[in-house]
């Protein structure tokens, strides 16, 4: 389940002209987790049901949404950079998905909602997280994952 | 209600007001009637030259886009030839600022009917004579611009007409200079870095604002502009805003010097420099025009070729398209409409922009479409 986010991180993060994207080592973390100071979150429906959030400090989402946004430089961190954040995420998830449903786990997605601000913390229902730390060029970027099938 | 000239009406708009036989003052056509291409035709033909309809916000919900595409080229190709002669005129008379104003007057009726339609005609035409187009073009532009900043209608006439004679002075730079696809001389430079001045200089009868606006247009807000040099809030607010509208459009053109960049090169190009404009501006400008332009060719995740046609402003990166060729390349006809912003396209994403040869290609394919 968690190698098609892998992947779709990878390949959105290329095509923004990141080449060298490392992984940290893939974990669990109990819920709630707290968040960064920028977090992303988009729901997923279908066979799986759950979230993927996207959690980076304002400077790495600055320069994410800098590049997102034609080199356009981001002085505040203002509606157009968060449109930015939300688009990166849905593109990585939704990328993810077509992958998924290659596999065929078909599911779709719900549009982003973005929490700016400290001490954010993460909390799921029923599951843990699985955790991808990922080292940009942009800085760090984690992606919390809380997935799971959905009753047939 | 209000008046509108006659050339202007679009079928389904409302009459606010019964239209009468000038000879006899028997109805022609009564209040409340939505007007037809034909019925526009009756009333032209009657010589009548002015009539009142109901409130436009209505009107522009019930008129039907392709009814509409036809009869605003129509506009855009007529501002352009009036655009023409008022400036080549110039040269022989002093331009008179009602000429100016009237035209401005219809472009605005226009950009209040459908703004974004009148923007996708500013790129989806080469025209012969870049200079007239331009002109119409940065017009239009600056009233978007002027619009979004919440200006009068008096203000909008001002910088519409300012933008519309803005690079009057021109005219004074022989022709064989500014199709040069060459290095210019150091003469030849001067003469073009004075074209506000002559420009300014050549509108005699105008407000005063006007011609400061003229004068400036090419000043730049980090002062490496020319030919003062000015800088910051030295230089007139609306010539700012000209300037970057006069950035934007020539990018998206073609120049003697370089074939016309796609939307999205014109803002990166603008954005690299961002340093020459307003920033107050350049927000105002990337909140009309978005992430992907009106007019920018892309691909989107489905794998298929579309075009954008609406922008959102709260949305810059989901834009309203349509869908021209599908995954395999075969020409959708009539092109999909799909709005990325709509829940059920939540998984579409457009994958990236098309170069500018494969806009041209594109561009080539659809030929008579536009």
């Amino acid at each position: 389940m968690i190698n098609p986010f892998l992947a779709a991180s990878f390949k959105v993060l290329k095509s923004l002209g990141n080449e060298k994207t490392k992984k940290g080592e893939l974990g669990l973390a109990s819920s709630p987790v707290k968040g960064d100071e920028v977090n992303a979150t988009v729901g997923i429906t279908g066979d799986l049901l759950g979230q993927v959030i996207f959690c980076m400090s304002q400077q790495t989402a600055s320069a994410v949404a800098s590049t997102m946004l034609l080199g356009l430089p981001i002085t505040t961190f203002d509606e157009l950079a968060k449109s930015a954040i939300c688009e990166f995420s849905n593109i990585v998830t939704g990328n993810a998905i077509t992958e998924l449903g290659d596999k065929g786990q078909f599911c779709n997605l719900t549009p982003p909602t973005l929490f700016v601000g400290k001490d954010v913390l993460l909390s799921t229902k029923d599951l843990g997280f699985l955790v991808i730390p990922l080292k940009t060029g942009f800085g760090d970027i984690k992606i919390y994952i809380a997935l799971r099938e959905a009753d047939k | 209600m209000r008046t509108i000239k006659v050339l202007n009406l679009v079928p389904g708009m409302v009459l606010g007001q019964d239209i009468l036989f000038p000879q006899t003052g028997a109805t022609l056509v009564s209040a409340g009637t939505k007007l037809t291409v034909e019925l526009i035709r009756r009333i032209e033909a009657f010589g009548i030259k002015e009539v009142m309809i109901a409130q436009s916000d209505k009107s522009r919900q019930e008129v039907k886009e392709e009814e509409l595409i036809p009869v605003m080229t129509e506009y855009h190709n007529r501002a352009i030839n009036t655009a023409e002669e008022i400036i080549s005129g110039s040269s022989e008379q002093p331009i008179e600022e009602g000429v100016v104003k009237e035209l401005v007057s219809e472009l605005l009726e226009q950009v209040d009917l459908d703004s974004d339609l009148m923007l996708n005609l500013s790129h989806l035409k080469s025209y012969d004579n870049y200079l007239f187009s331009h002109c119409v073009n940065v017009s239009i532009l600056s009233i978007l611009i002027g619009e979004s900043l919440g200006y009068s209608s008096e203000e909008l006439n001002l910088i519409g007409t300012a933008a519309l004679v803005h690079d009057l002075g021109m005219m004074k730079v022989p022709n064989k200079i500014w199709k040069k696809n060459d290095v210019l001389t150091p003469e030849e430079l001067t003469l073009i870095k004075n074209h506000p001045v002559y420009g300014g200089e050549m509108l005699k009868d105008f407000p005063e604002e006007v011609v400061s606006i003229v004068k400036e247009h090419h000043e730049r807000f980090d002062g490496s502009g020319y030919p003062q040099g000015l800088k910051g809030d030295d230089i007139a607010f609306k010539a700012r805003i000209i300037g970057l509208a006069d950035v934007y459009d020539a990018c998206i053109s073609n120049r003697p010097y370089r074939s016309k960049l796609t939307p999205q090169q014109a803002l990166q190009i603008i954005f690299q420099d961002k340093d020459k404009f307003d920033p107050h501006i350049l927000k105002v400008f990337i909140s009309v025009m978005a992430i992907y332009p009106i007019g920018s060719l892309v691909q989107l995740s489905t794998g298929e070729i579309a075009r954008v046609v609406r922008v959102n402003k709260y949305q810059p990166f989901r834009p309203i398209m349509e869908i021209l060729f599908d995954r395999n390349g075969n020409k959708l006809e009539p092109a999909l409409r799909i709005d990325l912003d709509d829940d059920k396209n939540n998984m579409i994403h457009i994958k990236h922009n098309l170069s500018p040869e494969e806009h041209n290609s594109i561009l080539e394919k659809l030929g008579a479409a536009f």
